[in-house]
């Protein structure tokens, strides 16, 4: 995976206000820790991160810095809910040839037989590589499984260099028939109209007494 | 219809409408969710209906899961009736949403559907809402 170069700032000031000036001028605020390190408190340019994320378990170069340039990966990224830009990046150090645990993203292509429902457990998987040469995602083609086929995490084509994190009989994905779900469904519809809340209420003030 | 099985308290304050949603902002279990843009109380009707939009459009296949849960009761005095004389009878039961909720989730469809689905189901509910797809490997 091609490292992306992003110049960091170190931060001086902290708190909230200070947190939202950075912000405001279009920076994201960012600790860096790992390898019994101090940690380093960090501004990065926010269009610059945005871009470098959207590829899962990125690899950062992180230029400007103290003592030169580091390698890290993001640990946990925060997002505002409603409007999605970063508000906070927590950084892991990593070197050249360590091994490191991150999920990555189950990629499922193909279409299953008509009539069974993918229902996929593991949308990320946990996976030991080397900090250099994560894989992006691992693929799994689920064309034509019929209902009751399942896939388990043993079965996985791992990349060479890659190690699995969980028992390998962990379910990944499995093939479902529809129509028991069809059939709850239809009996939930068809339920005469439900009891007033009111008197499920008064009901349940019995509860009130005792407490 | 979602209803508390028992409640320590018959009647409550009605529940805060400020801040945005700490938890539960991200679509977890299925692949496409309905995030709402508002705060609003949603009722057990209103999630049974969107629930039923959604269902109903998917027809086979599809699993769909309900997030919110609506333990708060609402209360609501007679009509015409003089001030005073004590807090109104339960009324309703909802789910006090915020911003940046996710409400309901969707998977195992093709998404041209699954987004036809969640759209009837926001037209069943008290808010803006969006459809959003999950996102996975941010760490």
């Amino acid at each position: 995976m091609p490292e992306v170069r992003i110049a960091a700032e170190t931060r001086e000031e902290f708190g909230k206000g200070a947190a939202r000036r950075i912000r405001r001028a279009g920076r994201v605020p960012a600790v860096l820790y790992g390898h019994g390190t101090e940690t380093r408190h960090l501004n990065l340019p926010g269009h610059d991160l945005m871009l470098a994320l959207k590829t899962p378990n990125v690899l950062l170069r992180l230029d400007g810095l103290n003592n030169g340039s580091e390698i890290a990966l993001p640990k946990a990224v925060q997002r505002d809910p409603i409007k999605g830009f970063l508000t906070h990046v927590d950084l892991i150090l990593v070197r050249r040839g360590e091994k490191v645990t991150v999920e990555v993203p189950v990629r499922v292509t193909g279409e299953v037989f008509p009539g069974g429902v993918l229902d996929q457990q593991l949308v990320q998987i946990p996976v030991e590589a080397e900090a250099t040469h994560i894989p992006q995602g691992i693929d799994i083609d689920v064309d034509g499984m019929q209902v009751g086929e399942a896939v388990h995490a043993g079965d996985l084509k791992l990349p060479h260099g890659v190690s699995l994190q969980v028992e390998p009989d962990t379910l990944v994905l499995h093939v479902i028939a529809p129509a028991a779900e069809e059939a709850a469904e239809e009996a939930a519809e068809e339920e005469p109209a439900a009891p007033e809340p009111v008197t499920e209420a008064a009901a349940s003030g019995e509860g009130e007494q005792g407490g | 219809m979602l209803i508390p099985r028992r409640v320590k308290h018959r009647k409550q304050h009605r529940p805060d409408r400020h801040g945005a949603a700490k938890g539960g902002t991200h679509v977890n279990f299925g692949e496409f969710g309905i995030q709402a843009l508002e705060h609003a109380y949603v009722t057990n009707r209103q999630i049974e209906a969107a629930r039923i939009a959604m269902t109903r459009h998917i027809r086979r296949g599809g699993k769909v899961w309900i997030n919110i849960y609506p333990d708060r009761p609402l209360t609501k005095k007679p009509a015409e009736t003089r001030m005073g004389s004590g807090k109104g009878s339960p009324e309703w039961w909802v789910a006090n949403v915020k911003p940046g909720r996710v409400m309901f989730e969707l998977s195992g469809v093709a998404e041209p559907v699954a987004r036809e689905a969640l759209r009837r189901a926001i037209h069943k509910l008290p808010m803006k809402c969006r459809v959003v797809k999950r996102e996975v490997g941010e760490g």
